[in-house]
């Protein structure tokens, strides 16, 4: 880890360095480099990732991907097993800190792998930027209680809405899963002071494109969030590969988009027919933020200063 | 009312926040992991002065504060309050001192401030970012002390305000202010 604030040139240099790195990482276990087109016909649907879109031909409108997942899930489908990607990916709106217009993501899958297995994985990997050091690994629920005493799963929507309101949210809403991921952001802040943090168990309703499971009569979603010094660096999951509740949920996040006054998005049924064929198959998967782990490993403010051109300079 | 996104949010803006008027800051965008995105800003009362951080879901709407600045001379200062003309108009305000305590030792009659007015009644005033005023009570300088130049002593100018000013300055004479930060400019 680099302790001062380094140059735009030794920055670049190391962040070439650093795509090496990873390459090797990957070449000495086996893991296929893949590049997966940036623009679709279809675009992956989240209601609170806004998609970049495009002219891509007269008549077909082109989607900028927010994530390689879709893209890499259909070459999964096509019989590859372990593979990973070093992409820029696109997200609407999204300039601060920590986010980007345009960042790098470094995605990848393992087959007949563990969730366990893959926050090991991925602890290496970040161990490659940030050197060598103590991780933990918590539960969704526990970093509530610490934080807020609170039971995320348990308290009502007004308890919520209370401590939200506390710690100075001035919006409302009928959902809980608003007044969490507002209060999640104030909480992790202090996820991974001088350690590694993954975090476990997060809700169902929060559960994207994994898998769910049940335990003590809750039901959760099988995927980590990985945090160093409160800033969120990866995201991994135990793939859903059920056809049809892979369906349902992108309906869902349209139905949810549409209550955002946020546009419907087209649903990719190349994807859906991808999932179908990996239905019997077990995979894993994580997405790592790049710029955020160049950003740590160089102290600097925001993630602007690791990137060859940020937005506000472009 | 007008109303404006939270994604046109930009520091300097009026908006009405709980009711209240405040001046944004600072504005910084923040998303959690899976989540929803939010707009956390930094707002300072308009009256009070106070500072606080309030955080919108990212595109909600708030209303744009009424506010309007218009300036206007200082005719004088009463026990309660303040009274200004308009130099057009001729029309005469009063601002009650009060509401512009953190404010008062920059008011001079005869100098022109830009007075705030929230919903049509005037609760505040920016001074002209550097005044000419005079010192009224400070301590002798030292002579042979002044070689860094950078010996400074405190001094009360002629508004009331209290200023550190460099060693080699006098009682009764004029000096440029910055308002902003209440430091000494130069001797006039």
């Amino acid at each position: 880890m680099f302790q001062e604030s380094s140059s735009t040139i030794e920055i670049l240099q190391d962040r070439a360095a650093m795509f090496r790195a990873v390459r090797e990482f990957f070449e000495e276990k086996g893991v296929l480099e893949v590049d997966t087109p940036i623009l679709s016909k279809t675009a992956p649907i989240d209601a609170n990732i806004d998609i970049l879109k495009t002219n891509a031909t007269s008549k077909q409108v082109g989607y900028f991907h927010s994530s390689p997942e879709y893209g890499m899930k259909k070459l999964l489908a096509k019989g590859l097993g372990d593979i990973f990607q070093l992409c820029h990916v696109y997200r609407q709106g999204e300039v601060g800190a920590l986010h980007q217009i345009e960042f790098t993501m470094l995605e990848w899958y393992r087959q007949n792998f563990s969730l366990s297995k893959l926050m090991d994985e991925t602890k290496n990997l970040i161990f490659l930027f940030l050197g060598s050091m103590p991780y933990e690994i918590v539960k969704y629920e526990n970093v509530f209680k610490k934080t807020f005493q609170i039971d995320p799963f348990r308290a009502s929507l007004d308890e919520l809405s209370k401590i939200a309101r506390s710690h100075g949210l001035s919006s409302v809403s009928e959902q809980r899963d608003f007044y969490l991921s507002f209060l999640w952001d104030i909480a992790e802040e202090n996820l991974g002071i001088d350690r590694l943090s993954f975090v476990t168990n997060f809700p169902a309703s929060q559960a994207a494109l994994s898998k769910t499971f049940k335990e003590n009569q809750r039901e959760y979603a099988s995927r980590f969030e990985c945090y160093f010094d409160g800033v969120e660096l990866a995201n991994g999951y135990h793939e859903l590969t059920d056809p049809v509740e892979q369906k349902r949920r992108l309906e869902e996040e349209n139905l949810k988009r549409i209550s955002l006054d946020k546009e419907p998005l087209p649903l990719d049924y190349s994807f859906l027919h991808a999932i179908e064929k990996l239905s019997n198959k077990d995979f894993f998967g994580v997405a790592v933020g790049f710029d955020r782990l160049m950003m740590l490993r160089h102290n600097t403010e925001g993630i602007e200063e690791v990137v060859a051109i940020g937005w506000n300079e472009s | 009312m007008a109303q404006i996104s939270t994604n046109e949010f930009k520091s300097g803006q009026k908006v009405e926040i709980d009711q209240e008027p405040y001046t944004i800051v600072n504005v910084e965008f923040v998303k959690p992991g899976k989540g929803q995105a939010f707009t956390r800003v930094k707002l300072k009362h308009l009256i009070s002065s106070r500072v606080i951080e309030r955080t919108l879901k990212s595109g909600e709407k708030v209303e744009i504060a009424d506010v309007e600045e218009k300036s206007m001379r200082l005719l004088y200062k009463e026990k309660e309050e303040a009274v200004f003309m308009d130099d057009v108009s001729f029309d005469q305000i009063e601002i009650p001192l009060n509401l512009i305590e953190d404010q008062a030792h920059w008011l001079k009659e005869d100098i022109v401030y830009d007075i705030v007015f929230y919903k049509g009644a005037a609760v505040g005033f920016t001074p002209p970012t550097f005044m000419e005023l005079l010192i009224t009570e400070t301590a002798p300088g030292v002579r042979g002390d002044t070689a860094s130049g950078r010996v400074l002593k405190p001094a009360i100018l002629e508004t009331g305000a209290k200023v550190q000013i460099p060693i080699f300055v006098d009682q009764g004479e004029k000096i440029k202010v910055d308002t902003r930060t209440g430091e000494y400019v130069s001797r006039v």
